[in-house]
């Protein structure tokens, strides 16, 4: 029987070491099906410990379904003088719509963001796939079957967001003619 | 903006305008709903349509580039606004017809909801900026075969792999530097055009001239031309019709004069 502070210690390990955020569960699959209630809490230990409140320099996120190691944001000023880093790029109002529109609309195609946007934005998109914040999932069964896009896991992790229902929700006006809004069509990924 | 904005002397100072940017045609139309204090619902077409023209031709008056996509919005608005003055036919149930702005109003309803949610996620994006993660190239394990999550892997991925390699070859494998050696000399030329000429039989020099392969191939066969005629190896003929005939003269090439010749 592992105690819980050797537990404790292990879940903290693996966490330290992971590139991306661990589900819950297959973070407990290191220990042995009996003492998984145990390592229930340990982990919940492990989390509570890294919380928030906690002054520490890295804190446990939950994120894109799972847990991860993170530095704390008030740091930046630190990692930056440290790392050389000049500036991180910030996203352009054209770039926030389009994530917005394919966050909130997916999957959709390039000329349905333009017909959202009223704009070309095919360089956008291009712009967030190099970003990686969104993908192409496939094309879409009419003419000219163009690509169909998507939000990616990096996006739940970049935007902070356990799935994408964690999506701040859309002000819905009231819409005067009476026409069912679309529903959002939301998907974990 | 400004220095644009002067550089128009006809523009007096006062004139001087802040032009916001806006994000496209239906962010100049909200911004045109919002100062006119209209709801979206119900838009006074006919003003909206004449402030969005003014809006361009001031775009037009400060050298800006007018996007396509503002030009094709102006379009539709005309469009939209010359149905408007038209008598609505009334359907057969009696029931008043559908409003013909109904269109233009989901767009504007729909890209005021986007803008909004492009701010939020632009303030959770300024917030979480200074959060920094392990970078997410995985652990080199000593397993025997690397696992690869195809789920991760996306097209894109493998197109910019694809393109990494490409351009490591490139670098890898530089191109053979090609010194090209110089094919046409003055004495082949010359040769050729001495083999090729005769007493008797005249000899078109344009129509020559214009069967070599490339410039420089005309160029040294019409320095050995030159040579030719400096040697008095050759006479010329110009007919009426402007061919230039060229024949051989009795005169022998001495072997040191051939020498002589570039090669």
């Amino acid at each position: 029987m592992t105690d819980s502070a050797e537990m404790q210690a292990a879940l903290e390990a693996v966490l330290f070491v992971a590139s991306a955020p661990i589900p819950r569960s297959k973070l407990l699959e290191i220990f042995d099906e009996g003492e998984r209630r145990a390592a229930g809490e340990a982990l919940d230990v492990v989390v509570s410990r890294y919380g928030a409140e906690a002054a520490k320099g890295i804190l446990v996120e939950e994120v894109a379904g799972g847990l991860r190691l993170v530095t704390r944001p008030e740091l930046h000023g630190y990692l930056r003088k440290f790392f050389e880093v000049t500036g991180r790029t910030k996203l352009s109002m054209a770039a926030l719509e389009t994530l917005a529109i394919v966050a909130y609309r997916q999957p959709v195609t390039g000329p349905e963001v333009q017909e959202f946007r009223g704009v070309n934005s095919l360089g956008v998109l291009k712009t967030l796939l190099e970003r990686r914040l969104v993908k192409i999932a496939g094309r879409k069964q009419v003419v000219g079957k163009p690509f169909l896009y998507r939000t990616t896991r990096e996006f739940l992790m970049h935007f902070g967001l356990e799935s994408l229902e964690d999506l701040p929700p859309l002000e819905e006006i009231e819409d005067v003619f009476g026409t069912s809004q679309t529903p959002l069509e939301l998907e974990t990924l | 903006m400004s220095s644009n904005a002067e550089q128009q002397g006809g523009l007096p100072e006062s004139w001087r305008v802040q032009l916001p940017v806006f994000e496209g045609p239906l962010d100049l139309l909200l911004h045109l709903v919002r100062i006119n204090e209209v709801e979206i619902t119900d838009i006074p077409v006919a003003v909206i349509c004449d402030q969005f023209y003014e809006y361009l031709q001031l775009m037009d008056e400060l050298n800006l580039d007018i996007a396509a996509d503002y030009i094709y919005e102006a379009a539709q608005l005309i469009h939209l606004k010359s149905k408007l003055l038209l008598p609505r036919p009334a359907t057969a149930g009696g029931e008043e017809a559908e409003d013909p702005r109904q269109e233009l109003v989901e767009r504007l309803l729909e890209y005021q909801r986007i803008k909004e949610a492009a701010q939020s996620l632009g303030e959770i994006h300024s917030l979480r900026r200074g959060i920094w993660s392990r970078p997410s190239h995985p652990l080199e394990l000593e397993n025997d075969e690397p696992m690869i999550d195809l789920g991760d892997v996306s097209l894109h991925d493998l197109l910019g792999c694809l393109k990494n390699v490409l351009v490591r070859y490139d670098h890898e494998h530089p191109d053979p530097l090609h010194v090209s050696r110089e094919t046409f000399t003055v004495r082949d030329q010359f040769q050729r055009l001495l083999e090729a000429v005769s007493p008797d039989r005249p000899f078109d020099l344009l129509a020559d001239l214009r069967q070599r392969s490339c410039r420089a191939e005309i160029v040294a066969a019409f320095l050995a031309v030159l040579e030719l005629a400096h040697l008095s190896l050759v006479r010329f003929h110009q007919t009426a019709g402007g061919e230039i005939l060229v024949y051989r003269t009795a005169r022998e090439l001495q072997v040191h004069e051939l020498e002589a010749i570039e090669g």
